[in-house]
């Protein structure tokens, strides 16, 4: 690896220090030197560190699949929120809430949640596997954009009605995940969370090289010898499970997805993927980490929603981006 | 069946898969191409000859018949196996993150890497000489979406000398080239031909290049095609329709 590069990781390693710094001991929920040793042993425990580990491992799982997204569609402004397949997801978990409580799967923690993972999961797929198939008639990045964001409006619609005739227990619970947030989770939620996480992420690695060759097209990325079907198939699968997987944690979270592989492309310069992994995983992590101590200290004693510090940084490098009108 | 036979289609049909029935631009086509054989493919807009390619290295498949590839047909042939065999220089554009011309090089070498695509001292050599032949050296490390297109051209014939095939199919390769590039290009195939035995299919509209430099060529026409010496070629009407009278 060049020097330059070791340099800049560095630097993302040690970003991701102070976030989880910042984080631990600056994320709200009254500061940790509270008079009461056991009440700060708690909060510390029970609601910071399981945040500060939604936070890292959503914003590397969302960062990688709008990787895959963007590589996959060879458009630089892809990504999971953008596409409308965060939204799949979010239809996904609210139908799933409804059932759930209808036919009473929520008594058991375990069976509840992995069929609510389940759920998001399936619902991000069906949203990949469709617009991929619109993807297929028009040749426009921006067009293919414009879908993604009807998908979400239906998606969103259909949230509506479900949500116009929920019960005020379902709708509260689904309201407040729609959100987005980083606090839902427990220690418990983590014991799911964090090993899919893991294991969809380090099954990436054996599709380093497909991700390079289909920079290239299907076309010259099938002459080199790389099916493309059977590997876009795996990739749309494993970047559903990453998206579904956390916009079931944490609802779904705006335009990290969309941000974080166009940072990692303007940092590095390179069209290296495997070094893009590994980037968008620390980038993704710095991140949230750094939104969410920002959303609970802009104000005092207050805690603002995640999604909007996460707009605000990824919607302006969007338009930018559209602008520039350079394919990173 | 002769021994240096490398490409041989068999009664195949050409064309594209429709829900509304199969679309044949070519069919009962029988050809046999042989090592050392430079080959220009000479046809009228729409005839068949990107089909014709794009068939042979698999990119679409057959509607009927097979296609033979050292006396293997090419559906039993695993992506990997079959990219070390023949590599094709395509009409479209690719480009953009942050792909240089080099990347595109390096692509040619994928056959040969591992899982993780990393290079190691034989293939940069490769690489390197792909880029030296191709005259691309001084714009090997810019983005390939800000290269004209005759330098992007030049890159993706480096990137398919690069994957070191016996077998080399290019799509209208001279398209946007400048004069003097042209001649280059087709002296060199030329020569790849000659000197290493490769057997090289080039489809082109420069009906003067193929006449100066194939050994044969293939007149594909709504009749179907054709494969002839280049002496008797020039004297067939076929060819001559073709030229329009011009040549």
């Amino acid at each position: 690896m060049r020097s330059a590069n070791i340099i800049k990781f560095s630097v993302l390693v040690l970003l991701c220090a102070i976030g989880c710094i910042l984080s631990l001991f600056y994320g709200g929920s009254e500061p940790v030197h509270a008079a009461n040793i056991s009440s700060s042993d708690f909060i510390f425990w029970q609601i910071r560190f399981p945040k500060t580990i939604t936070a890292i491992i959503a914003g590397s799982t969302l960062s990688v699949a709008g990787l895959i997204l963007q590589v996959m569609f060879r458009n630089p402004l892809a990504g999971p929120y953008v596409l409308g397949i965060s939204s799949g997801a979010s239809l996904a978990v609210a139908l799933s809430i409804f059932a759930g409580n209808a036919f009473h799967l929520f008594s058991d923690f375990f069976i509840g949640k992995s069929f609510i993972v389940f759920a998001a999961v399936a619902g991000s797929f069906l949203v990949t596997v469709l617009i991929l198939a619109i993807s297929k008639k028009i040749n426009s990045n921006i067009v293919l954009l414009l879908i993604g964001l009807m998908f979400s409006q239906i998606c969103g619609a259909m949230q509506m009605a479900l949500e116009y005739f929920a019960d005020p227990n379902n709708l509260k619970s689904f309201v407040i995940w729609g959100m987005g947030s980083l606090s839902n989770n427990t220690n418990d939620d983590l014991m799911i969370y964090v090993p899919v996480a893991i294991l969809c992420t380090a099954a990436l690695l054996l599709f380093v090289k497909p991700l390079n060759a289909l920079l290239l097209g299907q076309n010259y990325a099938q002459n080199v010898g790389v099916d493309f079907n059977k590997n876009r198939f795996y990739l749309i699968l494993i970047s559903s499970l990453l998206t579904g997987l956390t916009t079931a944690f944490c609802g779904p979270i705006a335009f990290v997805g969309t941000a974080v592989p166009i940072l990692s492309r303007m940092i590095f310069g390179s069209s290296k993927q495997h070094l893009h992994l590994v980037s968008c995983l620390l980038i993704g992590c710095i991140l949230l980490l750094f939104s969410d101590a920002l959303c609970n200290s802009l104000i005092k004693n207050v805690s603002l929603p995640i999604n909007m510090i996460t707009t605000f940084i990824g919607a302006p490098l969007v338009i930018y981006l559209m602008f520039k009108n350079k394919h990173w | 069946m002769a021994a240096n036979e490398k490409i041989t289609l068999i009664n195949a049909a050409l064309g594209y898969q429709k829900s509304g029935g199969d679309i044949a631009v070519l069919d009962h086509i029988n050809l046999s191409f042989y090592e050392g054989d430079f080959v220009g493919i000479a046809g009228l807009n729409g005839t068949g000859k990107s089909t014709l390619l794009k068939s042979i290295c698999g990119l679409i498949p057959l509607l009927s018949g097979a296609v033979h590839i050292d006396h293997q047909n090419i559906n039993d042939l695993s992506l990997a196996a079959l990219a070390k065999k023949v590599a094709i220089v395509l009409t479209e554009r690719v480009g953009g993150f942050n792909l240089t011309a080099y990347d595109v090089v390096a692509a040619g070498q994928m056959p040969y890497t591992g899982s993780f695509n990393r290079l190691y001292g034989e293939h940069l050599a490769v690489i390197e000489s792909a880029i030296e032949q191709c005259g691309i050296r001084n714009h090997q490390h810019k983005p390939v979406n800000e290269l004209s297109d005759g330098l992007f051209q030049k890159t993706v014939i480096a990137k398919a000398l690069a994957q070191q095939t016996p077998l080399l199919l290019l799509d209208e390769p001279s398209a946007f080239l400048d004069y003097a590039s042209k001649h280059e290009l087709f002296l060199l195939l030329k020569k790849l031909a000659q000197h290493e035995k490769k057997c090289i299919l080039v489809s082109s509209h420069d009906l003067d290049l193929v006449l100066k430099y194939c050994n044969k060529i293939l007149l594909v026409s709504e009749k179907g095609a054709e494969l002839l010496p280049v002496a008797e070629a020039a004297q067939s009407d076929t060819f001559k329709t073709i030229g329009g009278g011009y040549i």
